[in-house]
């Protein structure tokens, strides 16, 4: 394989060229700095490389100008454009321009370049495509062929269990936006697709600034899609890489999601499955509930939520491993979990299989904040009670007693006292 | 910033390009003073991108949570959190710790 590199940072043309030769030992890859040579002329062969890797940022140039000329020659090859996070609006124009693929560097991990260069020469490396690579190839190949009016499907950027997550974008404007398209199988699913479609009808109904925007929904040639706003600040999960974040920051961000499950327990709705996953954050730093997926209700979920397990076994509740009716408790449980794990770093319980983490929600002792932390084990305690009737009753009771009793410490009192103001402005 | 902080984690098979990665970044240090000095605020923006991309690929997360502080201060024009960036990257330079694993 041969691979022309164009970046001007000689650590990441390294560390790049050292991720490619792990996995192809024979890769001869050109390391291509544009800091000393010009754009390739129509001399250069291109022709000769699988794969050109290009950097938006190229020191002295502009590497969307760069794709754009190169795909002007009918012997380009395959381009994977690297940006740099937040910058989705330039990957939206990239893929228009041309790009056939795009990572966010700060992202970019070793794994993730190699399965990018595998599926961008599939049919030249691999004369036989393995059942992933041939899944997520038609996953990419999908969202090439669904039509929203106004809306280009871009590139295929996550999978899940129900649905296909695009980059898209907004034709006039370039605003990046993501479109889910619902598995086919789950569309068959007479059950999963009218969960798919109660997703959609609730968070329409919200109109909150802590919950996702909804853009637009409908169906083409039998693909359910959902159009929604794109967070260009990632999830919580990113945020958190197995560290906690400092007490201020988790205590502003624990004091969001309070503010969207009030938003949302207010239209009566119940979220189910709140994880890092699902919080996303905007480029200003805010915060949104996203997937509500398995919400119910609460009319519905104190109806017919008994005997029903769903949820993600490390943030569920007591009641809900019990499969028992649920109310808006559930939600202040899974925020307290959270809010231990933004604080630690470690996960309230850990266990081999799902069964014995969910069992140790119902049954075990929460380990206690380190001596640190001390501060926020009262709060901790009343967020992750496992009888629900001490618990918090609701969003609103937590948010009188942060205010309470963390707008007294100094370092806290500014970032509290913002969001308060923050919050007085928007209402 | 704790102990912890200063501690970073790099695959084993990584090892002999840190020596070429922490040159670079003492030259990056060097460079963001110039900048500073001559009010380069343009440079002081590219280095900090720079440094957002590099530093997390690495493994040195801070370099990238350091170097996204200096390009915002470089899009304000705010120097004076400009120089206190600088001076903690150059706390930091001198003080990481790698373990390779």
């Amino acid at each position: 394989m041969r691979i022309l590199l164009i970046d001007d940072d000689e650590d990441l043309r390294n560390l790049l060229s050292r991720y490619i030769r792990g996995q192809w030992a024979d890769a001869q890859i050109e390391a291509y700095d544009p800091l000393e040579r010009d754009l390739p002329d129509a001399a250069f062969p291109l022709k000769s490389y699988d794969v050109i890797i290009l950097d938006y940022i190229l020191g002295r140039g502009d590497g969307l100008e760069w794709l754009k000329s190169l795909k002007q020659r009918e012997d380009c090859p395959k381009i994977l454009f690297l940006t740099g996070a937040g910058n989705e609006i330039i990957a939206v124009r990239a893929m228009k321009a041309g790009a056939d693929d795009y990572q966010r560097k700060q992202e970019l991990t070793r794994e993730k370049l190699i399965t990018s260069i595998r599926e961008l020469t599939a049919t030249a490396v691999e004369r036989t495509v393995s059942p992933d690579l041939a899944a997520r190839m038609e996953g990419h190949s999908l969202g090439a062929k669904v039509r929203i009016p106004g809306i280009k499907v871009l590139h295929m950027i996550g999978e899940g269990g129900t649905a296909r997550v695009y980059l898209a974008s907004r034709e006039d404007d370039d605003e990046p936006l993501v479109v889910k398209i619902l598995r086919h199988e789950i569309v068959l699913n007479k059950k999963a697709l009218e969960r798919f479609m109660e997703e959609y009808a609730m968070v329409e109904r919200i109109q909150s600034r802590h919950v996702a925007r909804i853009v637009s929904h409908g169906e083409y040639e039998k693909n359910v899609y959902l159009v929604m706003e794109f967070f260009e600040g990632g999830d919580l999960s990113k945020r958190l890489a197995g560290k906690p974040v400092a007490p201020t920051e988790a205590l502003k961000f624990f004091r969001e999601l309070m503010f969207a499950l009030g938003d949302i327990h207010e239209k009566g709705i119940l979220h189910r499955d709140l994880k890092p996953q699902n919080l996303m954050f905007r480029r200003d730093g805010s915060l949104a509930i996203v997937d509500f997926g398995i919400a119910k209700n609460i009319a519905a979920a104190d109806r017919t939520g008994a005997g029903e397990v769903l949820g993600t076994p490390r943030y569920m509740s007591p009641e809900q491993v019990q499969g028992r009716a649920l109310d808006l408790r559930t939600d202040i449980y899974s925020a307290g979990v959270l809010l231990y794990q933004m604080l630690t770093g470690r996960h309230l319980f850990d266990g081999e299989t799902a069964m014995e983490v969910a069992m140790h929600h119902l049954n075990t002792e929460p380990p206690p904040l380190p001596a640190h932390l001390e501060q926020y084990q009262r709060l901790l305690d009343k967020l992750v009670e496992k009888d629900r009737e001490a618990r918090f009753r609701n969003a609103d009771e937590v948010i009188g007693f942060l205010s309470r009793k963390f707008e007294q410490l100094p370092d806290q009192t500014l970032d509290l006292r913002q969001g308060n103001a923050a919050q007085i402005a928007r209402s | 910033m704790t102990a912890d902080d200063y501690k970073v984690r790099v695959a084993k098979d990584l090892e002999d390009l840190i020596p070429v990665f922490m040159k670079n970044r003492h030259k990056e240090l060097e460079t963001l003073r110039v900048a500073l000095a001559a009010a380069d605020f343009d440079q002081l923006r590219q280095l900090g991108h720079r440094m957002k991309g590099v530093g997390n690929s690495y493994g040195f997360t801070h370099v990238s949570t350091l170097g996204k502080y200096i390009e915002d201060g470089a899009r304000s024009g705010d120097r004076a959190a400009l120089q206190a960036t600088i001076s903690e990257y150059d706390d930091y330079l001198s003080k990481v710790q790698i373990a390779y694993e």
